[in-house]
This record gives C-alpha cells, sequence and structure tokens, in this order.
C-alpha cells in the first residue's frame, strides 16, 4: 500500500542555448501508483538542486513520469505527526521549492499529468507554466483533508490568479466534493502559460523554454493586484459559516493565509503556512480526514468481506416497480451496465410515464454532452416493460422497489419466484425490512440479498450489501459486481432492521424529536447537529426523506430495540402532516443536545459491532461518508467520538478498539 | 486509363537511431509513438499541406505485432491527430518496407488516385528482435528450397565474402571506417539536423531527448576493428563493426503529385523517375540491389554514368562492396553515401528507405549538377530494390 519513493532524476539536455536540465519525478511505477513527495523524494530533490549549482546551467524544465506530474505531499506520513515534524516537514518544502524559484537561470513546469497539492505547488514555484490538455485532476484538495496547501501554495497562488479566483481554487473547491480542475479550466484560472496538445507536450514544452531563453526572457514574480483580498475573504468567510459552521478549522486558516499573502514577504508567508502545518496536521480534524480519506480511497475501493465466488453474468435486469427510486435503479444500470432492463407496475401507464421519465433524462445527457445520440436511443430501447409478472421471465437479476412493507415485499419474491430461474439473484432495496424474512418462505432463499442504494442515487456513492443467514457467496459476489460495474462502493453488513446508515441516522433522529417533544425549537435542534459541520441540517433532511417514510423507520426500529428508538409523538404529527407536538415542555441547551446526539450514535455503533452488523467502526464510518455525506474531518462519526472522549465515556473504550464477536 | 501523373518527393525526416538493447534510448518509447513524431515534423516543416488533403498513410514495419501490429498506416494517423478523413495502410518487404511504402504510395499519385501521401516506416527491433515471432516453414529447409543460412542476415553476409573471396575481411573494415567517418562529418556539418528530429523518450534515468545515433562513432580505425569478434561464424569477417547494429528508429516523408504540390506551393526536391524490385538467391540476399539497380536503369534507358549519387543501405559493409563490384564503380567513389550509412547510423529495418532519400535530397542540393540519384537497398530472403530520382533543385 505504501507508495515507493518517488525521484527527482535529472538530464543533462544540450540545446543550440546550452544545457537545460531536463528533471523528471519518477516512482519508477506506472500511472495507477503517482508521484508522492515523502521524505525520500525531498532528498532526491536536495540532491538535484546541488547539482544544479554549477554554472553552466542555461534552463531547467520539470516534469514528470508519463501520465502523472505529483499528486502532493506523502499522505502516509501525516498520520499520527507531532506538530514538530509537521513544521519541519513543511519547512523542507519551503526551503527546496524556494531553492527553485532562486534558480539563477528560467524554469518551466511542463504539466503532463494529474497535478494536487505539493505537485501545483513545485511548479508554481517555476517561472513559466505548461500544460497538457490531457490533464484532468489539477487541484489542491488540502482543505479537504483539514489542512492548508503548505508548501507556498496559499501564498504564490493568490499572486498569481488573484484573490477570488484563488479562494474559490484553495478553499471552495475542496468542500465542493473536491471538485479538481480540467486543464482548460487551470489554463482559464490563470495557472499555465501555453495548453499544449499531449502528443508532443514534452518536445513543445522544451522548444518554448529554448525559445525564452534565446529571446531573454527573465524570472518572473507574479504580483495580482489582491486589493480587494480582505473584501473577498470576509464574503468567503460567511459562505464558509453557511457550510461547515466551524466545525473544521482548515478552510478558514487557508482564508487567512491567502490575506497575508496581500502584504507579507514570501519568506513570511512561509513561516504562517508552517505554524498553521503545525497546528492543523497534528490536530483532530487533520487526523480523521487522514483517516477517512485512507477508507474511501484504499479501504473502500478494495472492498472488505467480497467472498472468494466468482461472480455470474448478469446480462439482463429487472426492477420491480416504477417508482421514484425504481427509475433511479433503471437509469443507473442502463447507464453503466448497457443491458436490457424490465420494468413492471401495477398498470401500464405507470411503466410508460417511467420508460419516458428515463427517455427524457437520457436525452438531457445528450444535450449536455455526456453521451451520444445514438447510444442514447439504444439505450432507450433497452428498456421494457408491462404489468405481468411473466416480464421478468429471463432476467439474471431483479431488484425491487416497491413500497416498505414485509407482505408486500414477500408477494413479490414469491411472484418473481415463479417466472425466474433458479440462480436469478433476488435484490431488495429496502431501507430497513429485514432482508431474512423477506426471502423465508422462498424455495431458494440463498440468492437473496440486500443492496440498499441511497437517494440521490446519482450523488451518494453507498451501497449496503445486505447478507442474510441464508445469502450464498456466488449470490453475495454477483451483487458486490454488479454494485462495482455501478460505480458505487459496497459496504458489508449483516442484515439487521434499518442496517447501518439509517438506523444511526434514526437514533440521532431519536435524540432530536425527544427534545422537539420537550419544546425545543426546530432551529435548536438544528443548531446542535449543523454543529458538526454536516452538509445538511436534520430538519431539510427529514423534508426530504419523507416525515412518513421516517416514522415508518422509526417503528420498524421501535419493534427492535424499543428503548433506543421510542416512538415521537412530534414524529407521528409531522408524518401526517401536522405540527411538532410539545408532549413535556422541558427544552435543553443546544449544548446538552449535541452531547446527547453524540452519545446516542457512539452507544448505538457499540451496539452495530457488537451485534455484528458491521465488523468494525470503519465500515459505520465508511457507511456515513458515502451514504450520508459526512464530512472528512469527522472521520465519518467514530473517529470525532474517539477523539472528543464520548467513547470512552459511553462504551469505556475508543469504538476503533470494538470488534465484532463473530 | 487516365494518363499517368507525375511523382514527386517533398521532403522526409527520421528520428535519432538507438541501439536495440534494454539500456537503449527508445527502448521505454512505442514503436508507434515514433512513428508519429516522424510523421508529425513532416507536416510541421510544410505547413503549406492541409492535413485533411492528404490522401493515405502508408507505414512499413517488418514485424507488424505488439506496437507496430495495428495497421500502422491508420493507426499512426490517428494517433498524429490527421483527420478521421484520413484513410492509411501497413506494408512489409522487410528492409525495403519505407521504400515500399514510396512507390506503393507513387502508385496510387500516378495513377490519379491520389495527390498526397504520407510514406515512411518503423522498426523497434528491441521491442521486435529479428524473426522473434516468425514460425519458418519447415519445408524451406526439407525440400532445400533455401539454405539454412538464408534466415540469418549475418550468415547471408559471411557467405557473400565466400562467393566474393577477395573481398577480405580488411575490405569492408575499411570501408566502415569510411563510413563512420563521413558521418561524423555530416553531423558536424550539420547536414543531419536537417534531417533528423529530436524526440523526448522517458527512460530508467526520466525524460532525456533521442538527438544522435547511438552507433555514431566518428573515431572508429582499422586497428579498433581488427579486433572484434565475428559472430556469426568463427574464423568469419563479418563484425558489429563493418555492419549495421540491431536498430531503434522511425522515418516519414511526404510525397505529391507533381502539379497539385505546386498548386499548395510545396517545393518538391526529387522527382521519382522509375523503380524496380528483383529476386535473388536468399542465402546471397545481399546481392539483391545489384539486379535491381540494372532493372531500374534499363527501364529508364539511363546507365550508371548518367546518375550523380547513390544512396545505399549498409547493412554489412561487404553487400555495399559486391553492390560496388556489380554495377562498376568503386567503394571510394564520391558519388557513394557521401553522409555516411547504416553502418555509422544503425538500420532499423522498414524505416530506412526514406533515411536513404532523405540523404539523397540533400545530397542533391549540394550537388545541383547531379541529375539522377538512386536509392537502393538489399532485402532479405533475397531480394533488391532500387528507385530512381530526378534532382529538383538544380536551378533547373
Amino acid at each position: 500500500m505504501l507508495s515507493p519513493p518517488t525521484q527527482f532524476k535529472l538530464q543533462r539536455i544540450e540545446t543550440p542555448v546550452g544545457p537545460i536540465a531536463l528533471v523528471t519525478m519518477d516512482n519508477g511505477e506506472d500511472w495507477t501508483k503517482p508521484n508522492t513527495f515523502g521524505e525520500h523524494a525531498l532528498r532526491s530533490l536536495e540532491d538535484v538542486l546541488e547539482q544544479l549549482k554549477t554554472p553552466d546551467w542555461r534552463g531547467l524544465l520539470l516534469t514528470g513520469k508519463p501520465f502523472v506530474f505529483a499528486v502532493g505531499a506523502d499522505i502516509d506520513e501525516f498520520g499520527e505527526i507531532t506538530p514538530e515534524r509537521a513544521r519541519l516537514g513543511g519547512a523542507a518544502g519551503h526551503e527546496l521549492f524556494g531553492r527553485i524559484r532562486d534558480l539563477p537561470f528560467i524554469t518551466l513546469a511542463a504539466i503532463n499529468g494529474a497535478a494536487l497539492g505539493g505537485g501545483v505547488e513545485i511548479a508554481l514555484h517555476c517561472d513559466y507554466r505548461t500544460l497538457s490538455s490531457s490533464v484532468r485532476h489539477f487541484a489542491c484538495p488540502e482543505v479537504l483533508l483539514g489542512l492548508i496547501p503548505g508548501w507556498g501554495g496559499t501564498q504564490l497562488i493568490p499572486q498569481l490568479i488573484g484573490a477570488e479566483r484563488a479562494v474559490k481554487f484553495i478553499v471552495e473547491n475542496p468542500l465542493r466534493q473536491n471538485r479538481m480542475l480540467s486543464a482548460q479550466q487551470a489554463l482559464e484560472a490563470g495557472f499555465a502559460d501555453e495548453l499544449l496538445e499531449p502528443v508532443e507536450f514534452l518536445d513543445e514544452s522544451l522548444a518554448i523554454l529554448i525559445q525564452k531563453i534565446e529571446a531573454g526572457e527573465s524570472k518572473r514574480r507574479p504580483r495580482a493586484d489582491l486589493s480587494d483580498v480582505a473584501e473577498v475573504c470576509r464574503k468567503a468567510r460567511a459562505r464558509l459559516d453557511g457550510q461547515v459552521h466551524g466545525a473544521t478549522p482548515a478552510p478558514y486558516r487557508a482564508l487567512d493565509l491567502i490575506e497575508g499573502a496581500a502584504t507579507w514577504l514570501l519568506e513570511e508567508g512561509y513561516r504562517a503556512e508552517e505554524d498553521a502545518l503545525a497546528e492543523l496536521l497534528p490536530g483532530p480534524q487533520a487526523q480523521a480526514s487522514v483517516y477517512a480519506f485512507n477508507l474511501v480511497e484504499r479501504r473502500a475501493k478494495r472492498g472488505v468481506g467480497v467472498p472468494d465466488a466468482a461472480p455470474r453474468r448478469v446480462d439482463r435486469i429487472g426492477i420491480v416497480g416504477a417508482g421514484l427510486m425504481a427509475r433511479q435503479l433503471a437509469l443507473l444500470a442502463l447507464r453503466r451496465l448497457e443491458v436490457p432492463i424490465v420494468l413492471r407496475d401495477l398498470t401500464q401507464d405507470q411503466v410508460d410515464e417511467a420508460r419516458s421519465w428515463i427517455a427524457g433524462e437520457l436525452d438531457e445527457l445528450t444535450r449536455a454532452g455526456r453521451i451520444g445520440e445514438a447510444k442514447a436511443r439504444f439505450l432507450s430501447s433497452l428498456v421494457t416493460g408491462g404489468t405481468e409478472w411473466d416480464v421478468f421471465a429471463d432476467c439474471d437479476l431483479v431488484l425491487e422497489a416497491v413500497f416498505e412493507e414485509m407482505r408486500v415485499k414477500k408477494e413479490v419474491f414469491a411472484e418473481l419466484e415463479r417466472v425466474v430461474s433458479p440462480e436469478c439473484i433476488l435484490a431488495t432495496n429496502t431501507s430497513s425490512l429485514s432482508v431474512t424474512e423477506m426471502g423465508a418462505d422462498l424455495e431458494h432463499p440463498e440468492r437473496v440479498v440486500g443492496m440498499h442504494f441511497f437517494n440521490p442515487v446519482a450523488v451518494l456513492p453507498l451501497v449496503e450489501l445486505v447478507r442474510t443467514p441464508e445469502t450464498d457467496d456466488v449470490t453475495l459476489a454477483t451483487a458486490w459486481a454488479v454494485a462495482g460495474k455501478l460505480r458505487k462502493r459496497g459496504v458489508l453488513v449483516r442484515d439487521a432492521p434499518a442496517f447501518v446508515v439509517n438506523r444511526l441516522l434514526a437514533r440521532q433522529g431519536s435524540v432530536i424529536t425527544d427534545a422537539l417533544d420537550h419544546g425545543n425549537t426546530v432551529d435548536e435542534t438544528d443548531e446542535a447537529v449543523l454543529r458538526l459541520g454536516l452538509p445538511m441540517a436534520p430538519s431539510v433532511l427529514l423534508q426530504l426523506v419523507g416525515p412518513n417514510v421516517a416514522n415508518h423507520v422509526r417503528h420498524t426500529l421501535h419493534e427492535a430495540w424499543p428503548d433506543r428508538f421510542p416512538l415521537s409523538a412530534t414524529l407521528e404529527s409531522l408524518a401526517t402532516g401536522g405540527e411538532p407536538v410539545v408532549v413535556e415542555h422541558a427544552p435543553r441547551t443546544v449544548d446538552e443536545i449535541h452531547e446527547a446526539v453524540l452519545e446516542a450514535m457512539a452507544d448505538e455503533v457499540r451496539h452495530m459491532i457488537e451485534e455484528g452488523v458491521v465488523a468494525e467502526a470503519a465500515d459505520v464510518d465508511t457507511c456515513l461518508i458515502l451514504g450520508a455525506g459526512y464530512p472528512f474531518w469527522l472521520g465519518g462519526i467514530t473517529k470525532h467520538l474517539d477523539q472528543t472522549g464520548v467513547s470512552q465515556r459511553v462504551v469505556g473504550r475508543p469504538l476503533a478498539e470494538l470488534a465484532a464477536a463473530s | 486509363m487516365a494518363e499517368l501523373r507525375e511523382v514527386v518527393y517533398v521532403d522526409g525526416v527520421r528520428t535519432a537511431f538507438g541501439r536495440a538493447t534494454p539500456d537503449g534510448l527508445f527502448s521505454k518509447t512505442r514503436a508507434d509513438d515514433m512513428a508519429v513524431k516522424a510523421v508529425r515534423a513532416v507536416l510541421r516543416r510544410n505547413p503549406q499541406l492541409p492535413p485533411e488533403k492528404i490522401d493515405d498513410v502508408i507505414f512499413a514495419a517488418t514485424a507488424q505485432v505488439g506496437d507496430q501490429g495495428l495497421t500502422l498506416g491508420r493507426d499512426v494517423a490517428l494517433l498524429a491527430g490527421l483527420p478521421k478523413s484520413v484513410p492509411g495502410f501497413a506494408v512489409d518487404r522487410m528492409c525495403a518496407g519505407a521504400l515500399t511504402a514510396t512507390t506503393a504510395g507513387a502508385g496510387e499519385i500516378a495513377m490519379g488516385a491520389a495527390d498526397f501521401v504520407l510514406v515512411g516506416g518503423v522498426e523497434h527491433m528491441g521491442h521486435h528482435p529479428m524473426g522473434a515471432d516468425v514460425d519458418f516453414n519447415p519445408r524451406f529447409i526439407a525440400e532445400q528450397i533455401v539454405d539454412e543460412s538464408a534466415a540469418v542476415m549475418g550468415q547471408t553476409a559471411e557467405n557473400l565474402h565466400d562467393a566474393f573471396s577477395y573481398l577480405t575481411k580488411e575490405d569492408a573494415d575499411a570501408y566502415a571506417v569510411e563510413s563512420q567517418r563521413k558521418a561524423g562529418t555530416a553531423w558536424d556539418e550539420g547536414v543531419m539536423d536537417e534531417i533528423v528530429v529530436p524526440m523526448s523518450v522517458f527512460t530508467d534515468e526520466g525524460w532525456t531527448v533521442a538527438a544522435r545515433d547511438e552507433f555514431l562513432r566518428p573515431e572508429t580505425t582499422m586497428e579498433a576493428l581488427a579486433g572484434l569478434r565475428t559472430p556469426f561464424r568463427a574464423g568469419g569477417r563479418v563484425t558489429a563493426g563493418n555492419s549495421a547494429g540491431l536498430t531503434d528508429g522511425a522515418t516519414a516523408a511526404l510525397i505529391a503529385s507533381a502539379a497539385a504540390a505546386g498548386e499548395i506551393g510545396l517545393v518538391p526536391k526529387m522527382r521519382l523517375v522509375g523503380f524496380a524490385y528483383a529476386g535473388v538467391e536468399p542465402e546471397l540476399m545481399g546481392l539483391g540491389p545489384v539486379p535491381a539497380t540494372h532493372k531500374v536503369l534499363e527501364r529508364a534507358e539511363l546507365t550508371m554514368a548518367d546518375v550523380g549519387l547513390f544512396e545505399v543501405n549498409e547493412p554489412f559493409a561487404v553487400q555495399v562492396l559486391t553492390w560496388c563490384e556489380g554495377v562498376g564503380i568503386g567503394p571510394d567513389d564520391p558519388r557513394l553515401n557521401p553522409y555516411g550509412g547504416a553502418i555509422a547510423c544503425g538500420h532499423p529495418l522498414a524505416a530506412t528507405g526514406v533515411r536513404l532519400m532523405a540523404q539523397l535530397a540533400r545530397g542533391f542540393r549540394d550537388r545541383p549538377e547531379a541529375r539522377y540519384g538512386l536509392t537502393a537497398l538489399c532485402i532479405g530472403l533475397g531480394m533488391g530494390a532500387a528507385i530512381l530520382w530526378e534532382n529538383l533543385q538544380n536551378g533547373a
């Protein structure tokens, strides 16, 4: 898992203007393992800089191995770091990158592939930049990781492209689902001098450097007009408050540093970045973010608990139902798998309406240039449906997305079993019902599996893959493979009411509705939860899900665990279109509600691990990040609960130390 | 049938030629990327030609597998960014690949089927060692259709020494020393800078620029060559010093109908007069260019005396010496390979033809008095190729 150390490799190129240093960043691996800057890499850069001290060099061109420039600092060196080491790491980069900037000859960064974080920053220390038009990842994602671009980025970026664009690039893009720039966008933002075709990118970049040397062009010290920086940062802070509610210090710190760039000398800026790194990197938000990054980008991508069995081919998919969720699932399966999709509902009108909705969505995608017109026509033609059960006869997998009622679901599976082959996988998108019970009366319950998607399906990457005691390996492996082809991340959960995300949110909801039942206002309960920096207030989420659905889930959970999931007068009322109901006027402070929410979640995670719903806390966190948009800086939720001592208080030890009994 | 049209050579380039070894300059570079580089250099040097006017792209490779395997002409056209309306195909006549691409393109132009054709060749002998994917038919040996030695080019060169026993190892070495010296001078005088396009290549030591031939050894001496091993036969005469090394390289050229070139303001360097291919005994494949040369001259009703410049491939010094014998000129004739040959720069099989054409075109400029010139090569399995050109750079 550790990336091999990146080397800076120096080649001397004789040109008509004299020798040019061609420096390649290369870790000796292919593009799937990108260049990163760890201690090794920095030492190797220092060696090259020593060799560049001889007086005859006329220029330097810095580039990456094929398809990759550099993706920044080596995240594996971040864990458990001390403030001193964080500061030293920052200072080492400043010293070396600063020496590149101060080389007595012209330097050009030829950005041939992905450039992230430190990769962007080293390029900014060069005088000129060319960009290959094939570059799709150009960004400083540090703020997402609870950090700041700390190798000169907060200083050089505003000086190059101005305050407004710097704030967007450094602070806002990382918090917008880690938005990255394409080459064209990076050029338009002012990061590069030339956009070049990839085919002869390096040759042309070298020609540009030679031309600049020949023309006697000088070193560059860009100084954008930063007179608006205070105003830009003030507005950005206000937007931030609305978004992260002060829950993570990094974006605020980044704004301070951008503001400082207007007046500081670069050396002063470097020191301020080092101060920020020393504070932020060992801090809880950055440490939680590194944990979250590893969960999402490494652990979940790998998949934990994938059975060894070979998945079955899935060449025809049935969807039971034609409602909103069913349509979204049909569209997703159609786009990603490009196989025939069969829909069934009670009336032909419902089916036809779903088909025309899908056709309309495909039209939208065509208009947006995402798919070709001919492809859209073909995909449209793959969607058929009817009102009889035998439409599903040849399906390899049927996913039901009908009303959340056990009786209805069991009927659906019974009807399906009459028409499909014994191997056809029967999957349910239920959000809270028992998958085991759903398959209990079937002749072949071993082909039943839960595939719980999250709304909006196109946005949230999580699928809870629910295994019952009967589910066989081939069925689970196939569900896993299908989830992967749908470009979703699967997390394996054992069949238990509401699985992971909904159960935790419901537990949180039980604290909130209890507060409302006791006379707290919606504003107060919202504030108590938003303080974590969540993307959405609980009241908004409740409206999105629908109070009746939430109440339905509450009842299901109440049946299982009446103590932890009490029924709520307010929720009952909201579910039928009414107002909150105060049962007893005994409001709590926002702080108290906040604490109660955290304690309830710690307690519920403990129960989930003890019951073996998930194998460990990491699964819970993965689910919350990918299925509920929980932020990196909480590390899902358990990292935060462990860091703040809530776990210790409620469970007696960190949740990270719990493991499922089985 | 329509009247045949005049075919002209407009321009041609090559990459530097590298050693086909794991530590060679191009070892981590794809063959088709090298061909793309050459094609784009030709287009960049001739901006008058709108790419959509190119009617065909014909590329040669001997090993048509792997990075040389995807119908090269089309593969290279797409990768070079030519409009998708431009078609292409691949040819193989071993060492005469690029010459055959040229004559095939010339045929299309002469017939009126095309106005502009890109031709060239590539051989990454490091990625595709000679004969690596070849399944020799056992009948060749069982029925004595060819001598066993015909499959190994170095052995055919030893066979030439046997057949012409008065051509000694010293003669071959002397020729090689001279080839290296002439090539060195050509590089020093900037001749090669007009033909060789530098290309950045990725290596284990990072990106570098391939700008100079790896085989070039202008300081080569008779003494140094005398001690080299004879790998093809104990006590033999063929050494690494008096033959061309195994090479990675690519070439590309633009040929056109004379009228179409003129219309868009291209200034052609040579006119194609005629061409000929011939067959000889496979185990003496080096003799191939002799009958090919005779044939093309006869058809053009010209004699050797009319030809002012020769660019003859040099896979083996002895092969050139036998050609000199066969056509009646001395190996030191100043008209022969004035910029050195494959012994100094290497011989990437199917690519070499365009290198010869590019050097001939440059030679014509230096020698306006030369009216005709010849490009010729020997070909494995016993063949020879020759194209006769007329100098258009003589102010006429």
